[in-house]
């Protein structure tokens, strides 16, 4: 996370709420998949409804993460240009690309949106634990909207240009 | 064909402005979706609907983040550190011995990790100094970190054989597998280079302290319990006074026990040996053994004492991170992907083929090269994704074995991440050591470079050094 200049205690307060769910989903999904092996093999008896589990956590980690992801500059970008440009240039470019993901993220939100009402208008479930998935949906959309916030952001409070994050 | 390179251009373009690589590829995907419908943009839509919602939703995804976990964890246990003391150990007074130390501990690293820009970046805090201190040039200290760190994702765990695995439904198991021997092959080929290295410019490599036999085996302390324990286990399964699957329990639970007992070269056979011979034994899924991999890792911190509450939240909310990061590129090339198969290229691809009755093995050929020149310039993860959704096809129409292209895959991602100019190793490198010019490391990864491809072309060349494990499994 950028540590350089201060910055709205709402936005720092949202990135670690979100840091906080995302680590816990995460710790939480090993735990499942592990226990679920073990007690497979120890007690012949899987846990009911894991495989459900966790496909609906990895979703709640995925989307989660995505603010985080645009908050901390992490998005994998190829920064060539940087070269041939003037600083100030740049800078510009950079709002410009965050202006773009904003709208792009936004887009993307009232499609998540539009599948969220239908799913949860078939009152889908899961399987076996008859979890509703609808409001799972609209948290995808939701979380792909706030990213587009982080973007708005970005265009008026420029982040650090940073390089592209590791992937492989 | 003329649409999808079209498409392939404006991706590159976009990304070439700066734009997030994942957007670049969704937008185009879903504009040239959009035209190859005659512009019906409510397909195209809907289209984009479901790639988001079943990418987001997909069981077999989550072992994404717990490969990713269980790689941070381990870096933070410092085994890194351990594996490089063992193998110096053995080694280190032999000329080019800290480099090529360095080189047998990022395989070693690699077997529990499947990331190789956390195994370079680990290798530049561990084994660089050291190299320093002993007077190594920095062109060979900074090359072989570079070059072995690509280890990682060719020596099993592995993220890209993952993300392959899932894009062509690859048996994941069966890829990990695969990745062995080449991985040995890698690791022969990169010592050798650097002896090569060292033979041209002694000066560049002098030999470190020599230990003595009592030092060096109180490196591998505890493998002899270890080795004592799978006999046993491997014994009593083949008697039958044990089931298999009881029996392969009751060896998890020892290997556990074993590696919080013992630390250094010991855990980290355990780990990989837990975690692969589970998935290659098919005692468990790759899912599963991704989870017990990140567990064990996990459990090996905290007995190290280097986990504390705050550094496993930032493995945690890294890992995550990480995995949302990676999700959006595979949404954005899924999308992409779905628009060029609607597209006539693939299918004039192999019109292509055929009409000029290429043999299979000049096609791979090709494919390769291509790979190699897309690999100085791209970003690798997104120059796969691109990719594969276009060649697989072809592949498979050939009648070549899945596996192997997918071990060239790996390979030439390995080439690409340390090519320059765009390398990601090179690119670590440069961040956590400042004080080594960019041009020294570029000069230093060269003879490797060279030496991956002559290990390209052995693997393209002897398809069995690939397949002959993963044929073994059932």
């Amino acid at each position: 996370m950028p540590p350089e200049n201060k910055r709205n205690p709402w936005e720092e307060r949202l990135d670690a709420a979100l840091g906080v769910a995302a680590s816990a989903i995460l710790f939480a999904l090993m735990l499942i998949t592990f226990a679920d092996v073990v007690s497979r093999y120890l007690f012949n008896w899987p846990l009911r409804g894991a495989f459900e589990a966790t496909e609906l956590m990895l979703l709640v980690l995925i989307f989660a993460g995505l603010p985080l992801v645009s908050h901390a500059d992490e998005h994998v970008t190829m920064d060539f240009i940087d070269r041939m440009l003037t600083p100030r240039a740049t800078a510009a470019l950079v709002r410009a690309v965050h202006a773009l993901c904003a709208a792009v993220m936004f887009f993307l939100t009232w499609q998540v949106w539009i599948k969220a009402t239908r799913i949860a208008g078939y009152g889908d479930t899961t399987d076996v634990l008859r979890i509703p998935v609808g409001p799972f949906v609209y948290f995808m959309a939701a979380m792909i909207g706030l990213a587009g916030v982080v973007h708005v952001l970005r265009v008026f409070v420029p982040g650090t240009l940073r390089a592209s994050q590791a992937t492989t | 064909m003329a649409e999808a390179l079209t498409g392939l251009l404006a991706m590159m373009v976009l990304a070439f402005l700066r734009i997030p690589i994942a957007l670049a590829m969704g937008i185009v995907g879903i504009v040239g979706y959009a035209y190859m419908r005659d512009w019906n943009w409510a397909v195209a839509f809907a289209t984009a609907q479901t790639k988001i919602y079943e990418t987001g939703r997909n069981y077999t995804l989550s072992v994404i983040p717990l490969f990713i976990l269980m790689g941070n964890f381990v870096t933070r246990a410092g085994m890194s550190q351990e594996l490089f003391r063992t193998a110096y150990a053995f080694i280190g007074h032999r000329r080019g011995g800290l480099a090529m130390a360095t080189i047998l501990g990022c395989a070693g690293f690699g077997a529990i990790c499947g990331s190789s820009i956390a195994t370079a970046a680990t290798f530049a805090k561990v084994a660089y100094p050291p190299m320093k201190k002993f007077g190594y040039a920095d062109y060979l200290s900074t090359g072989a970190i570079a070059a072995g760190g690509t280890l990682g994702i060719l020596i099993p765990p592995s993220t890209i054989m993952v993300i392959y695995g899932i894009m062509t439904e690859t048996n994941i198991g069966k890829l990990f597998a695969a990745g062995i021997l080449p991985g040995i092959l890698a690791t022969v080929l990169l010592c050798l280079t650097v002896q090569y290295i060292t033979w041209r410019d002694p000066k560049a490599g002098p030999p470190g302290e020599r230990m003595s036999w009592r030092e060096r085996f109180a490196t591998l302390e505890g493998l002899w319990a270890f080795a004592g324990v799978g006999v046993v286990i491997i014994g009593v399964a083949k008697l039958g006074w044990l089931e298999a699957d009881d029996a392969a329990v009751i060896g998890a639970f020892l290997v556990f026990g074993l590696a919080l007992v013992y630390k250094g070269v010991t855990s980290v056979i355990a780990l990989f040996t837990l975690v692969m011979g589970g998935i290659y034994g098919g005692v468990f899924t790759a899912i599963e053994g991704a989870a017990i991999g990140a567990f064990g890792a996990m459990i090996f911190a905290i007995a190290r004492r280097t986990l504390s509450w705050k550094t496993l939240y930032a493995s945690l909310v890294e890992s995550a991170r990480t995995t949302s990061m990676l999700f959006l590129i595979l949404i954005g090339a899924l999308m992409f992907a779905e628009f060029v198969n609607i597209t006539t290229m693939p299918g004039e691809l192999r019109d292509l083929v055929k009409r000029f009755e290429l043999h299979p093995i000049l096609v791979v050929a090709a494919i390769m090269t291509i790979y190699v020149i897309l690999g100085t310039a791209m970003e690798e993860l997104s120059m796969i994704l691109l990719t594969v959704p276009v060649f697989f096809p072809l592949i498979v129409h050939l009648g070549l074995d899945p596996i192997w292209f997918g071990i060239l895959i790996v390979v030439v991602v390995e080439i690409g991440l340390i090519s320059p100019p765009v390398g990601m190793n090179l690119f670590v490198l440069n961040t956590l050591l400042p004080q080594v010019p960019t041009r020294t490391i570029f000069r230093g990864v060269l003879p490797f470079m060279a030496a991956d491809c002559v290990r390209l072309a052995i693997l393209v060349a002897f398809p069995i050094i690939s397949t002959y494990l993963p044929g073994m499994m059932k």
